[in-house]
């Protein structure tokens, strides 16, 4: 095979085995990798009543085709379970290195299966596979468990790990690879912690096969320029990094505020990308192949948060910045380093204590339920206290960790949680912008705006403008979007390649990779029969059309103030259309015709 | 009426913001004024010839131009526009 590495490898850590076995070279062709493929393994390995935090479940890192070659930013891999957060095949994707060197050693996938009887880790080297005693790691952060593993394996090995809240089990838990990277979302680091896996290391010295060099590297060589010129790709967000953003939402009048509560946040720019470049930003990063470079190397000087590493992204400022009321951008960056220390999700962490806030300012909790602490939105103290709370798993701190549906929930108050699906919603206004809510309530897993971004179009006008206060044509929109992106994610390819490149670069990339021939209506195809997969797992969990919503609080009250003033979410007028245009029925099943289209049983 | 300015652009103009006394009554001779003020840099970012620049973000009242008219947007006097370079995604 070419781009794929023809071999999965399986390790049981109830028997202690490590097995290999062959890529299904059709399963390959129709599910592309990353995403896709492990999405499969999950929908025919795993029964869909399995408890996402018992041995039966499987943990499964893939990277895709691309992964490791030198199309641009071919640097990601995902990690796909079934989610303890909300059952859903949880697929979470992460960039770094760590990718690249898991098809270095050999693998298209690594099948994590049962759970060891005591924390172990795992030292991938080619085709030697240790499992490895980690009570020396276990409850260390993920800096220094990184470097303590690299000490004992190899100081060229990529390591991806859970921090003490995945240990824990926190049900917003991630995986941290490369120190700074997230496979954020979906609670994946609480089924590593719960099979007792606290790393994977990985060291591979092997290359990944290109069938058709000269075809491959022009479309690589026109794909690199594609992006170099545009603006976003090739010089914006190295400038600036995603949180650029939090002025143009706020600016927008969508930029979700105190719990959703609001649309608009006056102090915006005092957390945006700009403040950042000015204040913390060391210098810009990439991952491996990549000249976007949208990372940021940051550090706090400030004597109350001092800390050092990477962010904070757009996503992050929004959620322990405006969604909590907050506009220092020392704190907000250090509440980032423990979520990213510590291995928590900072969307949903940063969500999860608004909430909090909102159930504290309404009396629901009080400073009884909160070990003291004045939970007040704008209390920027209370805040990182509660984050490193969370954190450390200790009091009030440890119920956080759950996620905030669980906790408005335990309190009698569910529709407090701006959750779909229990997990939380990222840093846009369905108020404001009408496409992206369409994508949050049908997104596979719950609140997400990266698989169905269509915020590029509604906001950032990359490739086409479309008004975010209409929902004319967003049920196509949101459609052609989570196709792509379920295509793309499966390839191993970051997303913010699209700032430059489409369906058609990377269907030409990948063939003259694999020798596979896609159009970009197969690449497409691939794509929906992948969403598809998605959504057929979620009917068997029970989730139904009344799933496919969005907290009342979007539907009935409208923002109050700022630019978007008076709006709310019209889903009811672009739903029908969205099942109408995917062929499923009018309470979202795909139909038999879609189905036997898609070559899914 | 008050004009923002954001990322890149703040480093073309030198500051975050601008009070317009008295603007134009629609777009175009607004960012012709701004341009004249701030330089080639600023006219660059905004025009591509006689046209809005495809890769300039301006909304008016958080409303995008391309929406209203683009150069022909109509301006009151206590509007706010705000104006961004395309920026990240994320």
């Amino acid at each position: 095979m070419f781009g794929w590495t023809g071999t999965i490898l399986r390790v049981d850590l109830s028997e202690g085995t490590v097995t290999r076995e062959a890529t299904d070279p059709r399963m390959a062709r129709d599910y592309i990798g990353a995403r896709g493929l492990g999405g499969k393994i999950i929908t025919d390995e795993l029964d869909p009543a399995t408890d996402a935090l018992s041995p039966a479940n499987k943990l499964i890192f893939a990277p895709g085709p691309l992964t490791g070659t030198f199309a641009p930013s071919a640097g990601r891999y995902e990690v796909i379970t079934k989610s303890p957060l909300n059952n859903v095949i949880a697929c979470s994707n992460s960039g770094g290195s760590f990718g690249p060197e898991l098809k270095y050693a050999g693998y298209d996938a690594v099948i994590v299966e049962g759970k060891a009887a005591k924390p172990v880790y795992l030292w991938i080297r080619d085709d030697q596979v240790e499992i490895r005693d980690a009570a020396a790691i276990w409850g260390q952060d993920t800096h220094d468990t990184t470097d303590l593993v690299r000490a004992e394996t190899d100081e060229d090995a990529k390591v991806a790990c859970i921090g003490p809240a995945g240990e824990r089990l926190a049900l917003i838990s991630n995986i941290i690879n490369d120190m700074h990277r997230a496979a954020g979302r979906t609670g994946v680091g609480a089924v590593m912690g719960s099979k007792n896996l606290k790393a994977i290391a990985v060291y591979g010295t092997g290359a990944v096969k290109v069938a058709d060099p000269d075809r491959f590297k022009a479309a690589v060589m026109a794909s690199r320029q594609l992006i170099q010129a545009h603006p976003v790709g090739g010089a914006g967000l190295k400038a600036f990094g995603t949180n650029v953003l939090v002025n143009i939402l706020n600016q927008t009048g969508a930029l979700p505020t105190r719990n959703f509560q609001d649309g608009f946040f006056p102090t915006a720019d005092k957390i945006g990308g700009e403040a950042l470049a000015e204040r913390h930003l060391k210098r810009p990063k990439g991952c491996f192949s990549c000249i976007i470079s949208c990372g940021r190397v940051s550090r706090v000087d400030h004597p109350d948060y001092l800390g050092f590493g990477e962010g904070p992204e757009y996503e992050t400022a929004w959620a322990f910045g405006a969604d909590c009321g907050i506009d220092d951008l020392h704190a907000i960056t250090k509440a980032n380093y423990y979520c990213n220390e510590y291995g928590l999700d900072t969307i949903s962490m940063g969500s999860t204590v608004a909430c909090a806030m909102e159930l504290f300012e309404r009396g629901i909790i009080t400073t009884e339920d909160t070990d003291g602490v004045q939970l007040t939105f704008g209390n920027t103290a209370a805040m990182v206290e509660m984050v490193r709370k969370a954190a450390v798993g200790e009091g009030f701190g440890a119920k956080l960790a759950q996620g905030s549906y669980r906790l408005a929930e335990s309190y009698g108050h569910p529709e407090l949680s701006m959750t779909v699906k229990k997990q939380e919603m990222p840093a846009y206004d369905p108020r404001g912008v009408q496409g992206i809510g369409l994508n949050y309530a049908t997104g596979n897993r719950g609140g997400c705006h990266v698989r169905g971004y269509t915020i590029a179009v509604e906001v950032l006008q990359n490739g086409a403008v479309m008004d975010p206060r209409v929902t004319e044509g967003k049920a196509g929109l949101d459609i052609l979007f989570q196709n792509l992106t379920a295509a793309l994610d499966s390839t191993g390819a970051c997303l913010f390649s699209t700032f430059g490149i489409g369906g058609g670069e990377l269907a030409e990339t990948l063939s003259a990779l694999t020798g596979v021939e896609y159009s970009l209506d197969e690449f497409l195809k691939a794509g929906e029969r992948i969403w598809n997969q998605e959504r057929l797992w979620n009917l068997k969990q029970g989730y139904t059309t009344a799933d496919d919503t969005l907290p009342e609080r979007l539907l009935k009250e409208p923002i109050k103030t700022g630019p978007a003033k008076g709006e709310v979410s019209h889903l009811d007028q672009m739903l029908p259309e969205y099942y109408s245009l995917r062929g499923w029925d009018e309470k979202g099943v795909p139909g038999k015709e879609k189905l036997k289209e898609l070559t899914l049983n | 009426m008050i004009v923002k300015y954001f990322a890149t652009i703040r480093t073309y103009t030198g500051e975050n913001a601008r009070q317009v006394d008295d603007p134009p009554v629609t777009l175009g001779p607004l960012l012709e004024t701004l341009a004249a003020r701030y330089g080639a840099r600023f006219r660059r970012a905004v025009f591509a010839g006689d046209e809005l620049s495809p890769e300039i973000i301006i909304l008016v009242n958080g409303r995008n131009v391309a929406h209203q008219g683009r150069l022909e947007t109509p301006l009151a006097a206590d509007d706010e526009v705000s104006i961004f370079p395309m920026v990240a995604g994320g």
